[in-house]
Formats: C-alpha cells, sequence, structure tokens
C-alpha cells in the first residue's frame, strides 16, 4: 500500500514536470524504471508486444515491449520502451509513427547488447 | 523401394483427369488428401537460361513500398498484432483467413477488451474489403508465454471422424513458458469460435504443427520440462497424436532425432558419423537442436520431412510416414517406446538425414515433388524425360542489422536419392541494392510456401525474407532458379520499431518484417508482417504470372 502510494505520489511528481510538458523520455531512466512506476507514470500501454517465437533458440530477443502513442509537435510518435526480464526498463525511444527515420534510444549500461537486441 | 511411394503419388496424380487437377479447391492435396499435382515441363532445353533475365528492380527508400511483378489487392491491420504465420482455408463458401499471432497485448475493437495476441480469423473472400470477424485471445499471464503463432484448420466433411460441416483450428496456444498447451476449436462458426479440446498442457515449448485433415494425424511440435528429452535451442520434438476425431484426441507417440531421446547419456554421446553406438547423435550438436516444424506428404507418398535447428546447427531428416506412426507396434519395439523410445525405435522410421553446417538451421523443409528438368528432357540416364523430387529448405535469420550472424539463405535439396539428400541450388537475396542491414530488424530467410495450389506447384516457391520483403522464385529449372516477384511492405503507423546498438550507439526505426508469405487456392499470395505492419494480400502480374500460365 505505502509502495502504491509511492508511486502514485512519484507520477504526480513526474507527470507534470516531463509527460505533461511533451517529454515523457526525460521521465524514463534505463536501468531504474521499472514496470510498475511506468504504468503508474504513464498508465497502461497501447501495446505490449513479445517478440520471441522459438524460445532460448533467439536469446537477446525476447524483451518485452510496451509502447504508447503520443503526438508532438513533431507529429505522431509513439514512445517504445523495452523491458529486461526482471521488468525494469533497459531501453526507451521516442519512435515517430511510420517512415523510416531513426530515433536515439536511451540504454541501461547494459553488460553485453552486441548489437542483436530487439 | 524407399521412393516407390512418392512415384505411386505422381503416377495417381498423372492419371487424375486435367479439369480434376485444375480444381483448386477440391481437398485433395496435403494437409488434405494424399494427392501430388502433376508438374508439367514447360521450358525448353536451355531451361533458365532460355528465359529473358530481368534482374531485380533495386527496392525504394525505406519508408516506401516497393513491390515487383505483383499487384496489391488488398490489406488488413490486423489490428496492431505482430504476425507469425497466416493460413487460407476455403470454409464453406467462404474464405478464410486465420492469422497466429507473436505474444503480447492489444485492444480489440470489436469486444472492447485488451486481448493477449492469439488467433485472427478475417474474411478474405472479397480480397479488396477483407472483413475481421474475430480474435481468440493467447494464454493469459505473462507476455513471455503468450501468442498463439501456429494454425492449420480442417473440415469435419474430410476428418475421417469429424463431424459433418463442422471446422475444427488446431493451434499453440502459448509459446515459451511453463504451462503452454496444443488446442482444438471449433471454427465453424468463424465469427464464435469455442474451444473444442486441449490436446495437451503443461508444455514448455511448442512451435509449428502439421495436421493430416484426411487422416487426422497430427504433428505437434512440443517439450515439457518434465519429459526427459534432450534438445539443444528450442526444448521442442515431436509429439504425434490421432485427431481423426477431434473431440478425442488420441496419443500415438513422441519423436525425435537420434540423441534427444530421454535415455541418452548426453554427457558421454558422441557423434554418429564418428563413433557410431547406442549413445550418440546425429548431427553437429549434443544434444540435437529441436524440430521446428514438419511436413507430411501424407499416406501415399508417405514421407514427413522434419527441419531441426531453426538457425543454427541445423538437420534436415527424411521419415518413413508409416513407420513413424505404427512403429511402436512393431515387433522389435522397445516396450516404451512411444514415450521414451530407444535409439533403434528413433532410427526404424528414419529413411536419411542431412546435416547443415553450424551457421544454418532448419526452419522450413518443404517438398516439391516430380518437377521436371528442361534440360534433361531427353540424352540423359535412359533417354526418357526426368524429373526430381525437391525439397526446399530455409535457414532462419534470428539477429537484428546482420549483427553476429551469417546470413540465412534457403536452398533447393535434390531428394530423389532419399538416402543422400544434395543441394542443387540456393535462393538468396543479397543485402544490397536496399542497404538491408542498415534498414532495421532482421534481414534474411525465414520460411517457405507451404500451401500446394497447382498452378504454382513446382513453377515457383515463395520465401519470407524479413526487411527484404516477400520474394518469389521462378523453380522451373530447379538448377537455375530466378528471382521474379517481391514485395517489401512500408512502414505504417502500427510498425513496432526495432533496435540495435551498434558501435556503442542504441538506435530504434521502423521497418516492416514478412515473416510468411503464403497463397491460397485462388492464387493469391498473402504476405504478413512480424512488425504489426499488417497482412497484404498480392497477386502475380508480368513475368511472374508468365511462369505460372497466366
Amino acid at each position: 500500500m505505502t509502495r502504491r502510494l509511492a508511486l502514485v505520489l512519484l507520477a504526480l511528481c513526474l507527470w507534470p514536470l516531463a509527460a505533461r510538458a511533451g517529454d515523457p523520455l526525460a521521465a524514463i531512466v534505463p536501468g531504474r524504471t521499472t514496470k510498475a512506476e511506468l504504468t503508474a507514470l504513464l498508465g497502461a500501454p497501447w501495446r505490449v508486444v513479445q517478440f520471441d517465437d522459438c524460445g532460448d533458440e533467439m536469446p537477446g530477443q525476447a524483451d518485452e515491449t510496451w509502447e504508447y502513442r503520443g503526438k508532438d509537435s513533431a507529429g505522431p510518435y509513439r514512445l517504445h520502451v523495452e523491458f529486461d526480464d526482471d521488468g525494469t526498463v533497459r531501453l526507451v525511444a521516442k519512435v515517430p509513427d511510420g517512415g523510416s527515420k531513426s530515433a536515439t534510444a536511451k540504454v541501461a549500461p547494459a553488460p553485453s547488447m552486441k548489437g542483436m537486441t530487439m | 523401394m524407399q521412393g516407390l511411394g512418392i512415384f505411386l503419388a505422381l503416377a495417381l496424380a498423372a492419371a487424375l483427369p486435367a479439369q480434376a487437377q485444375s480444381q483448386a479447391r477440391a481437398p485433395a492435396y496435403p494437409p488434405d488428401g494424399p494427392a501430388i499435382p502433376a508438374v508439367a515441363n514447360s521450358e525448353d532445353a536451355s531451361g533458365a537460361f532460355g528465359q529473358e533475365f530481368k534482374a531485380p528492380p533495386p527496392p525504394k527508400p525505406w519508408d516506401r513500398e516497393s513491390i515487383w511483378n505483383m499487384k496489391v489487392e488488398g490489406f488488413d491491420d490486423n489490428q496492431g498484432r505482430p504476425i507469425y504465420q497466416p493460413l487460407v482455408v476455403h470454409q464453406g463458401s467462404r474464405e478464410i483467413l486465420y492469422l497466429g499471432n507473436l505474444g503480447g497485448n492489444l485492444l480489440n475493437p470489436l469486444t472492447g477488451k485488451t486481448e493477449a495476441n492469439g488467433t485472427s480469423i478475417i474474411d478474405v473472400t472479397d480480397v479488396a474489403h477483407p472483413k475481421f470477424l474475430h480474435h481468440i485471445p493467447g494464454p493469459s499471464g505473462p507476455v513471455a508465454a503468450a501468442g498463439a503463432q501456429m494454425v492449420r484448420v480442417c473440415g469435419g466433411d474430410v476428418l475421417p471422424r469429424g463431424e459433418k460441416g463442422k471446422w475444427y483450428l488446431l493451434r499453440a496456444a502459448g509459446n515459451v513458458g511453463p504451462d503452454e498447451a496444443q488446442q482444438v476449436w471449433d471454427v465453424t462458426d468463424p465469427t464464435a469460435p469455442s474451444l473444442l479440446t486441449t490436446i495437451v498442457s503443461g508444455l514448455s515449448n511448442t512451435h509449428k504443427n502439421w495436421w493430416e485433415c484426411d487422416t487426422g494425424i497430427a504433428y505437434l511440435v512440443a517439450g515439457s520440462a518434465s519429459d526427459g528429452w534432450h534438445q539443444s535451442g528450442s526444448k521442442q520434438h515431436l509429439k504425434i497424436y490421432d485427431l481423426s476425431d477431434p473431440k478425442n484426441p488420441v496419443y500415438i507417440r513422441d519423436f525425435g532425432l537420434v540423441g534427444q531421446e530421454p535415455s541418452a547419456d548426453v554427457a558421454t554421446a558422441q557423434p554418429c558419423a564418428k563413433a557410431p553406438g547406442p549413445n550418440c547423435y546425429e548431427g553437429n550438436m549434443n544434444p540435437p537442436s529441436g524440430i521446428h516444424g514438419p511436413i507430411s506428404t501424407g499416406v501415399t507418398a508417405n514421407r514427413v520431412y522434419m527441419p531441426y535447428g531453426v538457425g543454427a546447427n541445423g538437420v534436415i531428416q527424411i521419415v518413413d510416414r508409416k513407420k513413424l506412426l505404427e512403429g511402436c507396434k512393431h515387433p522389435g519395439a522397445s516396450p516404451d517406446c512411444a514415450k521414451s523410445p530407444t535409439q533403434a525405435d528413433l532410427l526404424y522410421p528414419q529413411v536419411s538425414f542431412i546435416a547443415m553446417n553450424r551457421e544454418n538451421g532448419g526452419h522450413s523443409a518443404v517438398p516439391v515433388l516430380g518437377v521436371p528438368m528442361p534440360e534433361q528432357q531427353s540424352h540423359y540416364a535412359d533417354g526418357t524425360p526426368q524429373k526430381k523430387n525437391l525439397l526446399v529448405v530455409a535457414s532462419e535469420e534470428t539477429a537484428n542489422n546482420c549483427m553476429g550472424q551469417q546470413p540465412h539463405e534457403a536452398w533447393i535439396l535434390d531428394i530423389t536419392d532419399e538416402a543422400a539428400p544434395w543441394p542443387i541450388a540456393s535462393l538468396n537475396v543479397p543485402p544490397m541494392p536496399g542497404d538491408f542491414c542498415e534498414k532495421g530488424a532482421r534481414f534474411g530467410a525465414h520460411a517457405v510456401t507451404e500451401a500446394i495450389y497447382p498452378p504454382y506447384y513446382g513453377r515457383i516457391v515463395g520465401v519470407s525474407w524479413f526487411n527484404g520483403g516477400a520474394r518469389i522464385w521462378d523453380i522451373r529449372d530447379p538448377k537455375n532458379p530466378l528471382p521474379i516477384a517481391y514485395y517489401i511492405q512500408a512502414p505504417n503507423a502500427n510498425t513496432i520499431a526495432s533496435c540495435a546498438t551498434i558501435d556503442g550507439v542504441s538506435k530504434c526505426r521502423n521497418a516492416a518484417q514478412n515473416d510468411y508469405v503464403e497463397f491460397d487456392d485462388r492464387g493469391y499470395i498473402y504476405a504478413a508482417d512480424r512488425s504489426g505492419t499488417g497482412v497484404t494480400i498480392l497477386s502475380l502480374t508480368g513475368d511472374a504470372a508468365k511462369a505460372v500460365g497466366k
């Protein structure tokens, strides 16, 4: 109960500063922000994805991904958030809808990314 | 004797009236029946060299659709769910598209609820106006255990003990987790499916099943932590059931490669090629990699083709279907042959296997039987027109941005001499032009078209190539396959970004990924997207249409 209250307070504190100001990226800290904190901050995601299709045949592609839809002066975008196995944000990026323009991601200082993440 | 069944099947097909063969909707070909379409030679002795070869045009920029010798006929966004496998069924008077989806969840606008990704059902009778009918949710619980990637459908009129007029759907419920299952649903009314039975649950892994509709035999890709079987990579082997009465599944046996059996001593096992003996393993990996998705040619051709390894340490195995199904009743079978077979029990139905190199795995192994060799219509062998039995094999690319792996491609194997399968050609898409390795997501082979549509059979084959799109080859000269069509979908507002860290910089980019390309019984082609971009319905045009006699 105390933790939930703390999360709500955290969300109330962060929301005006970051998300409501149009920069939810600033409120999400890879390596620290958890699923519960993200839910408290932004609500339920628009879409959840898990790409793994062959179990441990494809390590590194099993990351659970949450997406939030948003819109700013540049147009519609998705907040793309990937979690590690313990439910902490590993990567977050603000990706413009459609098109193929790349977006720089904030990532946790993971020990081995090896360029194979999804 | 080994190829006798196959040639009987081909003879049977050749004996069918031409009109019957052209009735693509007749449910006679695998998985609906045992007939194999006859393939007529349509090239002169120069084969592909006699064709006016046109190189594939370079694709357009990444944010635009690229299409060659194909036409977009229709599209459905699949509610934004990422697709693994499409299957089109001529169901009564309608054409129904079933989509197995990857794990995740999303709002279903039809119900107003967020549903775990499962099986989508879309009426594609009018391809220009697909109608999303229903979504059967996947299993609830952790997203990692979710999805329902595979789907097969049989009619009650064809199943030996099915209820006339009914339609049944077989699916894997969940992918990797502690309690995955295989289920049968009643989809007679595709707008209101109902769960009929759970065949087996408590599984740790599932994948791509095969279901013979005319016999009811189902080859389920599955495994459980407690079954004692040994597999590297995907922890799955075969569990074979009789689903001729889909309400009452009857277990037949488990099956896999030598070295996967529960009694194998993995710690001391040696390669069978070097140290044949009671404790050895087939292929290059100890224990051998898990199976991906078998294909049976049914009772007449009497073969099951089994690819192991997905994207690494692959083995392609050819199995005698009758011996596989009846082997545990054989006088020489061990007492616990079904659940815990001995090495001898596993070898009994094996016709042969070919080990791939370590950088490739067996994702697809699709037989194409009786294909004329245009340059061998005279002079060779006894001077009579020569045909070959082929196996189209693909190894799955499993990494983003081409990183950390060798390229994954597809090959045509000559399996006419079943004891010694041999590759005779490769199906390849180069990363340039198109700069596919920089495009984001995966670039490489994935899956081979499986549906038998007689005008296409033995003439063209499709392979999904992730961000390289849906690719079609002319295989009328099997030793010299020609690329003749492609479709590369543009990213849209639903496309899931793919992220990669290269040289310390992490970037995300929207990139559509063709996960599967498949035919229907009207000749339409379905390009299903893994990144949530939807399913596109296509037809062939230009030289691709000419290759199939249009």
